[in-house]
């Protein structure tokens, strides 16, 4: 019996113990130790009441962070962070200097760790399925003007849309589709003050699926 | 001397009840509202020249300092337009519906923003 429990410790520290492991009180610290904190807010609900608030941010609230993103994207992303907006957070004026920090590969892992551990109860799960669907593309191409402020990849890989919001390119590896409905649909919770125009009333629920399900598709 | 009381009286409960009407208009900085919302389509100083205006954009963002454009709207149809988005007007949904968005007082202040940049009073309707 002794030698099973040693065998199941030893297990324990071996697993613990390997490359791919990560550890959330680790990434927290290590957060906070590179000065993430300076940017991001990691504590909910959402603190903005006013164009003020927002324009007093530096980077996006990440307190939802692990409803919104993908991990591995995250992960790797930390160690790359390749512009994801063409202009500087919060500008109009001035485009993105790309001059986020990077992380090293054992603090982006747990790093990545503490920030996926970070939820919102307004995103339901297993709610949106990425594909090719056809309603969401015209409600995203032609209907409304999200390719106004989104660049997205067009037929033939061309580079559409436009430079104010968030790139869309690859966003399914980047976004977690349930988030993005739950963002279409509950602004308020994530971003209660934000230069993108509010559907709700505008799309019904259904359209809305339709419009995550098609961006969520974009590789 | 009762009278004068009375109408002192009345007089200040008109000017009470006005003022939250007035206060409410005077708090919105329109300016920052219009760089915060139409300036990514439109530019920081409204000549339609915002950074979503690439090659690619498929129409002209409005120019609102040109007042030969601007006097043909009313503000009636300003108000439609941003309130219904481009296709309340038979625009282009490029402009999008900020009725969901905007209070009515942030967009009846943006009218006047807008007036002031094309210094024009616009058609009359």
């Amino acid at each position: 019996m002794k030698r099973i429990s040693a065998l199941a410790v030893a297990l324990a520290i071996a697993l613990w113990a390997l490359p791919g492991h990560a550890d959330p009180a680790a990434g927290e610290a290590a957060f906070k130790a590179s000065d993430c904190t300076a940017c991001h807010y990691t504590d909910g609900p959402a603190k903005e009441k006013t164009i003020d608030d927002q324009l007093a941010k530096k980077g996006p609230e990440l307190w939802y962070a692990g409803s919104k993103f993908q991990k591995e994207w995250l992960q790797a992303w930390l160690q790359d962070p390749a512009p994801i907006r063409q202009m500087k957070f919060n500008s109009v004026t001035e485009a993105n200097p790309g001059d986020h920090p990077k992380l090293a590969a054992a603090d982006a892992a747990n790093v990545s760790d503490f920030l996926m551990g970070l939820t919102s109860d307004a995103v339901e799960a297993g709610v949106v399925k990425p594909k090719k669907n056809a309603k969401g593309r015209l409600i995203f191409t032609k209907k409304m003007p999200c390719s106004g402020c989104h660049q997205y990849e067009g037929r033939k890989k061309k580079l559409m849309g436009g430079r104010s919001g968030p790139s869309l390119v690859g966003v399914g590896k980047r976004l977690n589709p349930d988030w993005i409905y739950a963002y279409l649909l509950t602004p308020e919770i994530f971003k209660p003050v934000k230069a993108m125009p509010v559907f709700v009333g505008l799309l019904s629920e259904k359209d809305m699926k339709n419009v995550a399900s098609y961006v969520a598709n974009f590789k | 001397m009762m009278a004068k009381y009375t109408i002192f009286a009345a007089l200040v409960v008109i000017l009470g009840l006005a003022a939250p009407a007035a206060g409410q208009a005077q708090d919105i900085d329109v300016e920052k509202v219009f760089k915060f919302y139409c300036a990514q389509c439109h530019g920081v100083g409204g000549k339609g020249d915002g950074p979503n205006v690439t090659e690619n954009f498929p129409v002209s963002p409005r120019n609102f300092t040109n007042p030969e454009e601007m006097n043909k709207l009313t503000n009636a149809d300003i108000k439609n337009v941003v309130m219904d988005g481009g296709p309340a007007m038979s625009k282009s949904p490029m402009m999008p519906p900020w009725g969901k968005t905007l209070s009515e007082a942030e967009v009846d202040a943006l009218i006047g923003y807008l007036r002031v940049l094309c210094n024009c009073k616009g058609k009359e309707g």
